[in-house]
């Protein structure tokens, strides 16, 4: 056996490591986004589908085309980008054009991640920028709503979404009669099931939920973010004389608090700075949609919040047998 | 009912089934022994023998006068050969005395000394000329530890018996194969260090090592309180400051070690060489470990002479498949991966692990995705994440502010991090610049 020239490999310890990578989490999070998915097909119709198709497939061939022309090694297979276009997809309107959702995710990959390093070096989330982009550049395409195929009232092939409707200085009532309803616990459960207009995933909270609870049993998001956005969202709304249950269903508040506000890159590490960062994203969403232009203010909301992640991420816990610094005495 | 345990920490497979059943089986001696002058943290021993000189079994044969230092005794009786540099599990080459076995069965051991009967000066002393050291993996010199300052009184001892790391199950071993000895072992080191209470602390995974020892305690504690404790199944449970966090509720403070809070621990292995020295006058000239991995195909707990080279327990004692492409001294979490077969078992050697292609796999690191596992996961209660961003922009003051120096090296993040970034390794490295710059401010008089 000595004798045998035997190639033996050295590395530093630890010399065991978890099976799960980059690719497995971002597979899990891409499977907790299909129920939101499959309720945007039944909403809204198959065209969400193609829609969604459009926005990931630029995605991958965004990050793809980038990272080979800078001749980089390409990492698609660890499946960030179709995360990023799937989310991009989700909160448009169905009736967005094919080469708009195109457009946006290749901006949200190449602009928001690519340039700024790539996985794990952007500041911003990806899908939001794409976005906040799309909004800013086609803000005509971006308010387009369509009702719910399933939605008793469908008398007309354009609506507006509730909270656009209470930026209108519609009343609560005027939501119920756009969703064709008329009392208040059948709204809440009509938005709760996701019957209404808006993006193709932000609308029913029940299936958003299911993913949400799944990422957060596989422990592969933190539930002090979004419990903070959501409760901050509730309790701002109250404030400022709004329904409160209606203010978090309505609008992106669970698909923003549970899938953007917990992306790992563009949030806190710190516990401290994610419940900081959940109750700022969640109230200066309440403060746009109460006092700004837009009917909805979570991505901007959102955005905002990652800007100011360095400061948060400097509130570090302390660490194992910490102890006071005592104040120097002679 | 939630068991004692800490905060963090991970669950890798424990891989233990292989050994967990197999007797501690002692190697023939060997024809010859390689054993390095130097085994423990401290002074580095000078010979006291020469080429040509005959040696016993249990003669001292390296010594300095220095502390903390640990003194090292032939392991088997023979002819001294060589004394020159030679590898050694800890990656240095350090000098090592080469035995030539003569075949007789002759031993050098010291007279019993009561350590029940005896001062504590002579206690020590016995445990410094026997040359024990920490045998769970860190080789800290006995003596020093029983020893600590005057006016850090010591109130509780823990007998470490919580082997955490995966694969290895050679501390569970000594703990049913010699309860009796181990028991002896804490008696003795509890009386030597004043404490009033002394708890055996053993992960429920090897909660059958339980009764064995408490069957034990009634003869062998020596009118000294001792409970045993199960601790949660955790890595690293075994480590000693988390170990005296869960059984003690006490956190040894950071820069501080277990005496400042009055807690003493000791791996069962160790107590059990303690009694040794004592009882049977036996230096630390031989010791357990577990040989797996999934390269070896004859999983075993072993017990063999210090100075015992791997290679000359292939093919007698066991087969290595073609497959191997790593050989780990230790644990896969701490253990430190080897060039070649030619090391000696060293007395912190705990155990040989033989890796195959598959499990040898080496991933390319990608950025951090700040997922947050590491944090999770890292019992110190650090930000590993933050401490890579600052170690990769080369900010070792930002780095030393948020807790470096704190990390155990325990490896739990390493094994978490989905963008397999070498974070433990990269800490590790970091200290070692982070010491090295503040060695050179001190002497620039900063």
């Amino acid at each position: 056996m000595e004798n045998k020239a035997m190639k033996l490999v050295l590395s530093g310890a630890p010399h065991f490591v978890t099976g799960n990578d980059i690719q497995k989490t971002m597979g899990m999070v891409i499977i907790a986004l299909l129920p939101a998915l499959a309720g945007g097909v039944y909403f809204f119709g198959p065209r969400a589908l193609l829609v969604t198709a459009a926005s990931v497939v630029s995605a991958v061939a965004a990050e793809f085309l980038f990272r080979k022309a800078l001749r980089r090694e390409t990492h698609i297979t660890d499946l960030s980008a179709v995360v990023t276009g799937m989310l991009l997809a989700l909160i448009l309107p169905v009736s967005s054009p094919l080469w708009m959702a195109a457009v946006g995710s290749a901006f949200a990959i190449i602009v928001a991640k690519e340039l700024f390093g790539g996985l794990g070096g952007n500041f911003a989330n990806p899908a939001l920028v794409g976005r906040a982009v799309l909004l800013m550049s086609w803000p005509a395409f971006m308010t387009r709503w369509s009702p719910s195929l399933h939605a008793v009232a469908v008398d007309a092939t354009t609506t507006a979404t509730p909270l656009g409707i209470l930026k209108l200085g519609g009343a609560l009532t005027d939501v119920m009669k756009s969703v064709g309803v008329s009392e208040k616990s059948a709204l809440y459960l009509e938005m709760f099931l996701g019957n209404r207009s808006g993006c193709i995933g932000e609308t029913s909270a029940l299936l958003l939920l299911i993913g949400a609870a799944f990422l957060i049993v596989t422990r592969i998001i933190d539930w002090r973010t979004p419990v903070a956005m959501v409760a901050t969202t509730f309790v701002a709304s109250w404030l400022f004389g709004r329904d409160p249950l209606f203010s978090v269903l309505a609008g992106g508040i669970l698909l923003g608090a549970f899938f953007m506000a917990t992306d790992y890159v563009t949030t806190p590490v710190t516990p401290v700075g994610k419940w900081v960062f959940g109750i700022g994203a969640g109230l200066m969403t309440v403060l746009i949609r109460q006092l700004g232009n837009f009917p909805e203010g979570v991505t901007y909301g959102i955005l905002l919040m990652n800007v100011v992640v360095p400061y948060l991420d400097k509130i570090i816990p302390h660490k194992f047998g910490f102890v006071k610094p005592r104040k120097a005495n002679a | 009912m939630s068991l004692k345990t800490f905060g963090g920490g991970i669950h890798p497979p424990e891989n233990k089934e292989g050994t967990r059943n197999m007797p501690i089986e002692r190697v023939p001696t060997p024809k010859s022994v390689v054993i390095h002058l130097t085994q423990a943290i401290g002074a580095q021993n000078q010979p006291l023998v020469k080429v040509g000189d005959r040696v016993v079994k249990g003669q001292m044969i390296g010594d300095v006068q220095a502390c903390p230092a640990a003194t090292i005794h032939a392991s088997i009786t023979g002819i001294v050969r060589k004394i020159e540099p030679a590898p050694q599990s800890n990656s240095k080459d350090g000098m090592a005395v080469f035995i030539e076995a003569d075949g007789t069965d002759e031993t050098a051991y010291m007279p019993p000394l009561d350590a029940f009967a005896c001062s504590r000066e002579e206690a020590i002393k016995r445990l410094r000329d026997a040359g024990v050291v920490g045998m769970g993996g860190a080789s800290f010199p006995t003596d020093v530890k029983l020893a600590p300052p005057v006016d850090k009184p010591i109130d509780v001892i823990i007998a470490n018996g919580s082997e955490c790391e995966p694969y290895l199950n050679i501390d569970y071993r000594t703990m049913i194969e010699s309860p009796a000895d181990v028991v002896e072992g804490l008696a003795i080191a509890a009386h030597i260090v004043g404490a009033r209470k002394a708890y055996i602390a053993i992960e429920s995974n090897k909660a059958d090592a339980l009764p064995v020892i408490e069957k034990q305690l009634a003869a062998h504690s020596h009118g000294i309180l001792m409970e045993t404790v199960i601790v949660a199944t955790k890595y690293p449970e075994g480590g000693e400051k988390m170990l005296i966090r869960a059984v003690t509720g006490r956190e040894v403070p950071s820069k501080g070690l277990p005496f400042d809070i009055g807690v003493l621990c000791q791996n069962v292995g160790t107590l059990k060489a303690v009694k040794e020295a004592f009882v049977d006058g036996k230096p630390l000239i031989e010791r357990g470990f577990t040989v797996a991995g999934g390269a070896c195909t004859t999983p075993k707990n072993l017990y063999a002479p210090i100075g015992t080279v791997l290679a000359d327990l292939v093919p007698d004692v066991i087969q290595i498949s073609d497959d191997v492409h790593k050989v780990i001294f230790g644990g896969p979490m701490m253990g430190v991966a080897v060039p070649s077969l030619q090391i000696p078992v060293a007395k912190g050697t705990s155990g040989i692990l033989l890796f195959n292609t598959a499990e040898s796999k080496q991933y390319e690191e990608r950025q951090c995705i700040r997922c947050g596992r590491c944090a999770d996961a890292c019992a110190a209660r650090l930000m590993p994440m933050l401490l890579n961003a600052a170690l990769l922009s080369d900010d070792l003051n930002r780095a030393d502010a948020i807790g470096l120096i704190d990390c155990f090296e325990c490896g739990a993040c390493s094994y978490v991090c989905p963008a397999r970034i070498p974070l433990t390794q990269r800490f590790k490295l970091g200290k070692d610049l982070l010491r090295n710059q503040r060695a050179r401010e001190a002497r620039h008089g900063k």
